[in-house]
């Protein structure tokens, strides 16, 4: 196919902390995956990765970036400057005689992230240094109280003096944070502009940031935190985003760059809210797969993505994610809407140590990340990492880790398996090996299955879909017993989250608290309340979407607006979320649809017995989405070629241990084999950027749209 | 197994050590080494040729004389207070707070407890004056025999020769 007539049309890219993905797509859905080491700039790492996924179609990026339409980013550059406390110099203004509330921070910050042993004892328990130093904060008299009531009025002049003692000192930003602000804004709003009169007076140009212009919800320590993000990260972070935006620009790129973002979608990096941006990696794998799954009719997918450090899972129902309200990233509380996921540290790198005491083999939770373990000499590593027993049991190929960049050493791998792990239990070198990656499988099968049956579903529900670099590795592992209609492994493995960000949608989300509650007792006065409530939200929160999309050029007209609600049976603790079955409320003989939408999706969701109407009904927050069209890519079609793997595929056999003993294990190329193929294990799939295992007692084959189904016989 | 150097376990001791490898070092199982490294550490601060046993504190060991084996509690400058299984701090001096004008002296008024329910024992090293405790009882409490090490269980763990008088 010539090149005009199927251009490169579009571009995911994970910035990650070891590797830089790109994942290009043709028109025709014909893609390809470059990897570069990642790097300081981050531009260059995107430019390099983009030459190594375009060296597969023999074509250079200044010929390539001209005719793509769409680009999405995700990167962790934004989180290591807020875990490496890098950001901008920031000065919090919050109520009178609460200054100490940021740096307290809340409890379970001292252990947020943290593997569940250190969770549960007290002497790992640890505050980071909070981002605004209590120097840099200052208290203003004025209170407002539960209700929404002015109970002291602001005192101005005592902003105006914070304002310019912070600035004086030499903050760059100026966050306000005052006390049930989500319920009246007054107070803040007469904060935020004597701070800004106050800059003008002193001649210097600082943002001023108020949370309710951000995030007007209830809950003090997540609000505060996100609003300061945007200040203290967000913003320096907006600059290095503009530099890869540039330096596309010189290749020739005429796209609008867009960042992954914790709600699901993707926004432009120029976004008023760009803290969303401060998580996005992993969640794109879960995007990918919902997309995925519209297209070719998977509707519940368990997502499984196995990298170097870390299992990340995610359950999508009725093709819908679930939305966690208050994410928290980098150990810090956060009013972000984040795509719910399950992680736990344990990876495909992690490293193995022997527990002294109890003679048991111990899996992380640290990892020997980009250091692969001891077969790579170069790494510095003298741990062994579970990467060393899949290298001496022939389940990775040590002359093609990451397409052979790295050269590994299988014989020092085994020495240190047989010294740090096999001599101490009194095993052979292969046993202890596969008892380590046996241990890894079993974890991991426990936490997916958990994952699942803790929510009331059945894994025969779900399909499986495996990803991540050391999904295929794993896959069978994890899956095997659980009783998954289908495990389902993409060709794209590797690059999948990059894939998934492609797909995201161009999407703004804004949120806000609101209290509404409505019984049996309820007037009509009362419901007609609680929708012009609902409306009035809904009308504020458009207002900033549809100023969002401006910013980058699209009219009103062009932006689809998709009000919802999260609602909850008065007393429960738990919300859900509901897209609006109506675009605008109209008064209380709306309240009824709301219901009955809600009833709906609790009955969807849990149970029908469990619905509890006679409860009455909450109301806790309003959202609102508004997307735009975007070019999304086209998921490869590719004829049938029988079941019969072509000779050029089949690179030769290796060694394979598998439950006690070695067999000889087929391996093929990846890219090599044609849809319809079948291959029965015990084979090993190389590609370059994974390996995918299928042992003994399974099979799979490769479907028209390059996924692999991996079946257990 | 984690292993780590005598730096990283003197940096433990003297409250230097990085976050990343103190939790690491928390978490995980101790290693083989530590023992040997942390003694060793200790013995370097003390001028005295003693073999150190265990830390009872910041300034306060078990040890082992060099003349007769016997296993006493000593100061980091070298003072004695005898046999290991006696209370050092009968052998200590001691001050008590009891009233509300000595307490005053380390806490602001109306911040500290009343000394007629509470009061504040401090023990100090007769000959260098290091601060070695600090008890907060009730006013007739007898002296509290804080810890009482079995030596021949921990040597037993640490799979160790015990000392000979343990």
């Amino acid at each position: 196919m010539n090149q005009l007539a199927n251009p490169v049309e579009v571009l995911g890219i994970d910035a990650g902390g070891t590797m830089t993905d790109t994942f290009f797509v043709r028109a025709d859905g014909e893609f390809v995956v470059g990897k570069a080491q990642s790097n300081i700039n981050e531009s260059q790492a995107v430019l390099e990765s983009s030459r190594d996924a375009l060296a597969h179609w023999d074509r250079t990026v200044e010929d390539v970036y001209p005719e793509m339409v769409t680009c999405v980013f995700s990167g962790t550059a934004m989180l290591n400057r807020v875990v490496g406390r890098k950001g901008l110099r920031t000065g919090l203004i919050v109520s009178k005689g609460f200054e100490d509330f940021h740096r307290m921070g809340r409890a379970i910050q001292s252990y947020l992230g943290y593997a569940f042993e250190d969770r549960i004892h007290l002497n790992t328990h640890r505050y980071d240094e909070p981002l605004v130093h209590i120097k840099d904060t200052r208290g203003v008299t004025e209170r407002v109280d539960s209700m929404g009531n002015v109970v002291v009025p602001v005192r101005l002049h005592e902003a105006r003096e914070a304002a310019r003692e912070l600035i004086g000192q030499g903050c760059k930003a100026i966050v306000i944070s005052l006390l049930s602000s989500y319920l009246n804004e007054a107070h803040e709003k007469a904060v935020r502009d004597v701070c800004r009169e106050v800059a003008r007076e002193m001649g210097v140009e600082i943002p001023v940031f108020a949370s309710v212009d951000y995030y007007p919800v209830r809950k003090e320590s997540h609000r505060t935190n996100t609003t300061i993000l945007e200040a203290y990260a967000a913003e320096p972070s907006r600059a290095t985003l503009g530099t890869i935006s540039d330096s596309m620009k010189e290749v020739g790129g005429r796209f609008d760059l867009r960042v992954m973002a914790s709600h699901g979608g993707t926004i432009s990096w120029k976004a008023k809210e760009l803290a969303r941006s401060l998580v996005s990696g992993p969640i794109g794998g879960v995007i990918g797969a919902k997309f995925l799954g519209e297209k070719l009719g998977y509707e519940n997918i368990a997502c499984s993505d196995i990298g170097g450090t870390s299992f990340d899972m995610a359950l999508i129902t009725k093709n819908n994610f679930a939305i966690h309200k208050d994410g928290d990233m980098a150990r810090l509380v956060l009013s972000l809407p984040l795509v719910a996921m399950d992680t736990i540290g344990a990876g495909a790198g992690s490293f193995v140590r022997i527990d002294p005491h109890a003679n048991a083999i111990k899996l992380g939770p640290d990892s020997a990340g980009y250091k692969v373990g001891t077969c790579w000499p170069d790494g510095g590593i003298n741990t062994v990492s579970v990467t060393d027993c899949h290298i001496i049991l022939g389940y990775l190929n040590p002359d093609n880790f990451l397409g052979g960049i790295l050269q590994l050493d299988v014989e020092r791998a085994r020495q240190e398996i047989k010294k740090q792990i096999a001599d101490p239990l009194g095993l052979s070198v292969e046993d202890a090996a596969a008892g380590v990656i046996e241990l890894l499988d079993l974890s991991l099968r426990q936490h997916l299955r958990a994952m699942i049956t803790g929510k009331g579903y059945s894994p025969s529900d779900f399909v499986c879909f495996s990803y991540g670099g050391g999904g295929p590795v794993h896959a069978y592992g994890y899956t095997k017993g659980l009783g998954f209609k289908e495990t389902i492994v993409p060709a794209w493995a590797a690059g999948f989250s990059a894939f998934g960000c492609a797909t995201a949608d161009f999407e703004y989300r804004y949120d806000k608290s609101v209290d509404i509650g409505i019984t049996d007792e309820s007037s009509a006065e009362d419901v007609a309340t609680a929708t012009a409530t609902l409306q009035a939200a809904w009308d504020e929160l458009r207002g900033k979407v549809l100023e969002e999309f401006r910013i980058n050029g699209f009219k009103d007209e062009e932006v689809t607006l998709t009000p919802g609600y999260s609602m909850q049976y008065l007393g429960q603790l738990n919300d859900l979320e509901i897209d609006s079955p109506l675009p605008v409320l109209a008064g209380a003989q709306d309240w009824d649809k709301l219901v009955d939408s809600f009833n709906d999706t609790y009955a969807r969701v849990y149970a029908d017995a469990a619905r509890s109407p006679e409860l009455g009904y909450g109301i806790t927050g309003a959202i609102m989405r508004g997307s735009v069209v975007t070019k999304k890519p086209n998921i490869p079609v590719e004829p049938e070629a029988g079941p019969e793997p072509s000779a050029e595929s089949h690179l030769g056999t290796r060694p394979f241990y598998y439950e006690k003993k070695w067999v000889e294990a087929n391996i093929y190329k990846m890219e090599l084999l044609k849809p319809g193929n079948e291959i029965k294990g015990p084979a090993v799939i190389e590609s370059d950027a994974t390996t995918y295992v299928v042992p003994p007692g399974f099979e799979t084959f490769l479907d028209v749209n390059r996924l692999f189904h991996l079946i257990e016989c | 197994m984690s292993t780590y150097t005598k730096k990283q376990v003197s940096d433990l001791v003297k409250g230097d050590l990085d976050w990343d490898t103190l939790h690491r070092m928390l978490s995980m199982p101790k290693d083989k080494e530590r023992y040997s490294h942390y003694i060793s550490v200790l013995q370097e601060q003390v001028d005295w040729d003693d073999r150190i046993i265990l830390p009872l504190g910041p300034h306060l060991f078990l040890a082992e004389t060099g003349e007769d084996k016997s296993l006493v509690t000593k100061c980091e400058c070298g003072y004695e207070y005898g046999d290991y299984q006696k209370n050092w701090k009968l052998n200590a001096l001691i001050y008590v707070r009891d009233s509300e004008e000595k307490m005053q002296q380390v806490y602001p008024k109306l911040m500290a407890p009343d000394t007629g329910w509470q009061v504040y024992r401090e023990y100090y090293c007769p000959s260098c004056g290091t601060m070695h405790d600090v008890e907060a009882p009730t006013p007739w409490y007898p002296v509290i025999h804080d810890f009482q090490p079995d030596l021949k269980a921990f040597f037993d763990w640490l799979d160790l020769p015990a000392p000979v008088n343990a």
